[in-house]
């Protein structure tokens, strides 16, 4: 009964126009993001010239895939948190705004159940958008500028590094999955306050909210020693495939906090929902 | 089928439902009534499992729906006042949605309930193109798809036109008949009530002032309309043979105990009174209703 009542939430959101726009804008983006790259001259000589200061060949990095890093990038800070905030908030305070949802617990199904089914549904959203996100990058951008290595610029993290073509793609792939996880928390984090008697906008809100403020104290210089105790540090953490050598063990306990604020905040949700009223 | 005990429902400081007790038996067509913030939605909503009661105990066919939820709802079917869908999915994956919450239901099922609500042909349409009454339609279908032994109707003539209301008047009628269901119907529409319901309750500021058949909501008629040459001779005639026992309004008389019609025109017809009309006043469920909001 799960996969079908699974199936049936998937029905329900790729049902609607607006899950589409995600996948839409992310393209739109991409291609403005390079085709500027690749008609202005500024960005390119600027990323030139911070290679052959590194004493690296420009012409061999200036490549597909460091495009499409640079693109990736931006849309996973910027983006990225909108649509799976938008999609999460939905899932349970637009049913209740519709009215549906009072049709739906008129059956047997438990509250926890139905919590976890959507929750379930919007994981699968979550890595399929990344999944575009990357696909779709990558394609445009190797359209655009020649395959060559990766040079992979992310100064706000202080990673600052090049890796031939094969070590590049699989570094791009990695990066490009696990950033499904930082998707997955900001869809967990609006469903958890959709769970409650608020507008679906307001669920969408209050979880970007929520990390931009743990993103700016992080960002606070004062603040950078306790950088580990906010969430945004561990969502930030498939940057790190980018650096080299990858610090696997580092990745693998912001993945065990990741899990650890994922359950959660599920947890809370699905108390949340149980506990409320359900009225017209 | 519906069982409430001393249901208590507090919304922090306000009292919806005050303490209520309300038993629907199997096979009834149960008319629940009352003004706008009387407490019914809020007493559907916890026989429903989707309001939590703050007090008191809620049963469906023997199960307590706060304990057993799965058992209590298995075959209950709802519809509530304005039917809200997925407007962009056909009525037919709506209904394979919504059945899926309840049991896995084979698609012979879902075009059975299709068919006995008149959607066949329409079904693959998408939601968004539906009237209002399709969408009642399609409601009822929902309700049907888990083949409910009772059904609850909360404002379901809310927004139709008379024909819609016609529609639904007929079709409860059917379910009645031709699925032998409980229903239970909450409806400001007192007429569509009176012609439906074998049994109503009235809650009046959360409380239940009212529960019994039709015929105690409905006295035996004590005035009599009366039109004649001249009310006033009439009824001193009348009142001369004790027939009657109060007149009001130059229209009506209250007969003697006892006393039929065609005494009162036998009477008046020897007294030279010429009769026009005589008609006993039934009371309706609107003066019972009203009577009841005035205590």
């Amino acid at each position: 009964m799960i996969w079908l009542q699974l199936r049936n939430e998937l029905w329900k959101m790729f049902g609607k126009k607006r899950t589409y726009i995600g996948f839409g804008m992310f393209l739109l983006a991409q291609v403005c993001i390079l085709f500027l790259l690749r008609y202005l001259h500024g960005p390119r000589r600027e990323m030139a010239h911070r290679l052959e200061l590194l004493g690296y060949a420009p012409e061999q990095f200036m490549s597909g895939l460091t495009m499409a890093g640079a693109t990736l990038i931006p849309m996973a800070f910027f983006l990225l948190p909108l649509y799976a905030a938008l999609v999460g908030g939905d899932l349970l305070a637009k049913e209740s705004e519709e009215g549906t949802l009072r049709m739906i617990l008129a059956r047997p199904i438990s509250r926890l159940r139905l919590v976890w089914v959507k929750w379930l549904a919007g994981v699968l959203f979550a890595f399929l958008l990344v999944l575009v996100l990357g696909l779709s990058g990558a394609a445009v951008a190797c359209s655009l500028f020649p395959s060559g290595g990766l040079f992979a610029l992310i100064p706000q993290e202080g990673i600052f590094s090049v890796f031939g073509a094969e070590t590049g793609w699989e570094k791009y792939a990695v990066a490009t999955f696990i950033l499904g996880g930082k998707a997955v928390t900001i869809m967990g984090l609006a469903l958890m306050f959709s769970c409650f008697n608020i507008k679906p906008a307001a669920a969408t809100i209050l979880a970007l909210s929520f990390l931009l403020i743990s993103d700016i104290i992080r960002q606070i210089p004062y603040f950078h020693d306790l950088q580990h105790w906010f969430i945004t540090y561990h969502t930030d953490y498939w940057l790190r495939v980018f650096i080299d050598p990858t610090p696997w063990p580092d990745i693998a306990a912001s993945v065990c906090i990741l899990l650890g604020f994922n359950a959660t905040i599920l947890i809370v949700g699905c108390v949340g929902f149980q506990m409320r009223d359900i009225k017209s | 089928m519906i069982e409430l005990r001393h249901v208590t429902k507090k919304f922090g400081a306000g009292l919806a439902v005050d303490d209520v007790s309300l038993t629907v038996p199997p096979g009834e067509i149960f008319g629940l009534l009352g003004h706008n913030g009387a407490g019914k939605s809020t007493a559907i909503g916890m026989m429903l499992g989707q309001v939590w009661p703050t007090a008191g105990e809620v049963k469906l066919r023997g199960y307590d729906v706060t304990q057993n939820r799965r058992d209590a709802l298995q075959a209950v079917g709802a519809i509530f006042e304005a039917p809200v869908f997925y407007n962009e999915l056909s009525a037919r994956r709506n209904l394979d949605i919504l059945s899926a919450y309840t049991a896995r239901t084979p698609a012979r099922r879902i075009d059975e309930v299709i068919d006995w609500v008149g959607l066949t042909g329409r079904a693959q349409d998408k939601v968004r193109t539906y009237s209002h009454g399709m969408r009642a339609r399609l409601a009822l279908a929902q309700a049907l798809l888990p083949q409910p032994e009772l059904l609850i109707l909360d404002e379901p003539g809310d927004g139709l036109d008379p024909e819609g209301i016609h529609e639904m008047r007929q079709t409860i009628l059917r379910l009645r008949r031709e699925l032998g269901l409980t229903i239970l119907l909450s409806s400001h529409l007192l007429a569509e009530v009176e012609l439906v319901c074998t049994q109503i309750a009235v809650m009046s500021r959360g409380r239940k002032v009212f529960q019994g058949s039709l015929a105690e909501a409905r006295p035996a008629a004590d005035w009599v309309r009366l039109r004649t040459q001249n009310f006033a001779e009439s009824t001193r005639v009348l009142r001369a043979a004790q027939l009657i026992t109060a007149e009001r309004d130059g229209s009506h008389v209250r007969p003697a105990p006892e006393i039929p019609t065609d005494q009162i025109v036998a009477c008046l017809v020897a007294g030279g009174q010429r009769v026009f009309e005589i008609t006993r006043e039934e009371p309706t469920l609107e003066s019972f209703y009203l009577d009841l909001m005035k205590k």
